[in-house]
């Protein structure tokens, strides 16, 4: 018998070391970097996965640091951007965030300039409520939804589950700045007589009340945003609202402006490193490259890494605006090879 | 160098993500007057839960905590001192959020006893259905609460309503295990004096196993009680309104102290209860022992 134990220790022992040499081989050749490196947030939501995805295939590629994502949720990630614990936000929804002037002014982080602009949000339904679809079955329950005010007409069709004679409107996240804007709009807009402003709680849960709805062919009504994979994997319509006005839109009255979503990076990473400092001054992307990014991450099932990778072939051009020659052809190579 | 042997072999992958993914919308899609039904009965449920709280005027509840604790605990003291506790609710301007969380907690407790308790007896008297049960709790309890949480939406849309299940979801187990628990340590010999005397098992079970197994069975329910409170404050990451709501705005908004106010309610609400509870139980207990 213990012959047999000792016989199966040094069989295990023997494979231990067998592997521990194949995962040598395995490691990538990772010992030229300086021994950098640079922690992006990870705020969960698919876009800024991509953006962090294309700009840590660059760090690593031409500038040699290390990366890595943390993740969390925004008001945590800020706090660890604010104290340097994580060194760039790909994407900064500055006009969202209450707080954010404030801590910008007073030189608490530092903001790099735009990466996409182009961006809608305000009240989402889905196409078929007002066009109905024909292939699913759905009839047009509300044909002449057009803008946020008609939706005074249809608080029967967008029923409060929770007390049905009223309608409910899913609002923004509670905490968001643009939730403060909605709540304003549904009082102006006398939405507030037939209407429930249900707080989603979390994005998730906002997500999974649309998408459940879509997959029932439910109509429903409620706050979202783009570029999301929401918005490009069901069709949902914005509804739409006065055009925008600086003035009137912190009372709910006008259409939501785009915002302009920056790349912010900490104090301290901001002194240590001018060169990625640089980079990251002139990436700039678009709503639109964004959007096809998360539907080729949707179609093909691919990661976001493969994602950054296709991107950037696509867009080969990029590489000499944001990039030396020399750190060009070696994100190249590394595309090719 | 064999790759597999240093990293788990890529040839042996089976994706059951995108099956769980289907299950969940062919049944959002197909089972929607079943989830419809739920949805109503639950909703019924709070409303009346609800009705009761808001009926009690705030001085009758701060009354009615003294007189238990005096009652239950025999600590003068201690019942001057929840009294207080419970005023600071209302002066932290929290009172309807409290009630909003303790209505949603006392529905979520009342489906964990009306579920949970009769499984727990079945449990205890059948090896089978025990060897049944207990994985299914032990995944149960070990499940990240987010995980069912979107299913939750998903199926019930955002709310109280899926508050309460998944509530009740995460805080049945303590009363099945210790309803089972406790009826299956009942002294042999008290079951076997009973039977002799020519019990049925119907009658043993009733008068004799569970009364006797009450206090461990009321030790369960202190911790399911529990259990749902921090539950229900997770909940509000699914639109469950209350003291919870409060704490994630306060998060959101990083106001650490909005979120820090509600939490006190919250430890407020829990300590109260879990004391109450456990004087209960161990007032039970203690007669037992004097009628023993």
């Amino acid at each position: 018998m213990k012959k047999t134990i000792g016989l199966v220790a040094l069989l295990l022992a023997f494979l231990m070391v067998l592997s521990a040499c194949a995962g040598g081989g395995n490691r990538q050749g990772s010992d030229s970097v300086k021994g950098d490196k640079i922690v992006f947030a990870d705020i969960g939501w698919d876009s800024i996965k991509f953006h962090n995805a294309v700009a840590m295939l660059i760090a690593e590629e031409a500038f040699g640091y290390e990366t890595e994502e943390v993740m969390g949720s925004t008001p945590i990630t800020y706090t660890a951007l604010l104290s340097g614990e994580i060194d760039v936000f790909m994407e900064m929804w500055g006009d969202n965030l209450e707080y954010y002037p404030d801590d910008l002014a007073a030189g608490k982080l530092k903001e790099l300039g735009l990466n996409f602009g182009d961006n809608a949000q305000g009240l989402y339904v889905p196409r078929y409520v007002i066009e109905g679809d024909a292939e699913r079955g759905i009839e047009p329950i509300a044909p002449d939804l057009k803008t946020v005010e008609d939706l005074k007409d249809y608080a029967h069709v967008f029923a409060d589950p929770e007390e049905p004679s009223r309608g409910r409107i899913y609002g923004a996240i509670s905490g968001w700045a643009i939730d403060t804007v909605m709540r304003k709009k549904y009082v102006a807009y006398g939405l507030d007589e037939m209407y429930n402003y249900v707080d989603p709680g979390s994005d998730a849960a906002l997500a999974a009340a649309f998408a459940s709805a879509y997959q029932r062919g439910e109509p429903i009504v409620g706050y979202y945003w783009e570029p999301t994979w929401l918005l490009g994997k069901y069709d949902l319509v914005l509804l739409e609202d006065r055009p925008y006005d600086p003035e009137l839109f912190n009372e709910g009255l006008t259409a939501c402006p785009s915002i302009d979503v920056t790349i912010c990076v900490s104090n301290n990473f901001y002194d240590k490193n001018p060169e990625f400092v640089a980079f990251l001054e002139k990436y700039e992307s678009s709503s639109a490259i964004t959007s096809a990014a998360l539907s080729y991450v949707q179609d093909t099932g691919e990661g976001f890494d493969e994602a950054a990778k296709w991107f950037l072939r696509e867009n080969d051009a990029l590489l000499d605006e944001w990039l030396t020659a020399e750190q060009a052809q070696a994100v190249r190579d590394a595309l090719n090879g | 160098m064999p790759n597999w042997i240093a990293s788990f072999p890529d040839t042996i992958k089976i994706n059951i993500a995108t099956p769980i993914d289907n299950f969940v919308e062919y049944i959002n899609v197909n089972w929607r007057p079943f989830f419809d039904g739920i949805k109503t009965g639950l909703l019924g449920l709070l409303n009346g839960v609800y009705a009761v709280v808001e009926f009690i005027p705030w001085w009758l509840l701060i009354a009615i905590v003294f007189a238990l604790t005096w009652l239950l605990m025999k600590k003068p003291l201690r019942a001057v001192l929840y009294a207080v506790l419970m005023l600071l609710i209302g002066i932290l301007g929290l009172w309807s959020y409290m009630q909003l969380t303790l209505s949603i907690v006392i529905a979520a407790v009342l489906m964990a006893i009306i579920i949970g308790f009769p499984i727990g007896v079945l449990v205890s008297t059948s090896n089978h259905a025990n060897a049944l049960v207990r994985p299914i709790l032990d995944t149960m309890q070990t499940m990240p609460s987010f995980v069912y949480l979107i299913p939750a939406v998903m199926l019930l849309g955002i709310g109280n309503v899926p508050a309460i299940i998944a509530t009740t979801i995460y805080a049945i187990p303590p009363v099945i295990r210790m309803t089972n628990h406790g009826i299956r340590h009942v002294d042999k010999e008290v079951v076997e004096a009973a039977q002799s005397f020519g019990s049925t098992r119907w009658q043993t079970l009733v008068k004799v196993q569970i009364p006797q197994a009450m206090p461990t069975i009321m030790a369960g329910l202190n911790q399911t009680i529990m259990m749902a409170l921090s539950m229900v404050v997770t909940c509000s990451l699914i639109g469950a309104r209350g003291l919870g709501h409060e704490v994630v705005i306060g998060i959101n908004r990083l106001e650490i102290g909005r979120g820090f106010t509600a939490g006190l309610c919250v430890v407020i609400l829990a300590v109260i209860i879990d004391r109450l509870t456990q004087g209960i139980y161990k007032t039970e207990a203690g007669d037992d022992h004097g009628k023993g």
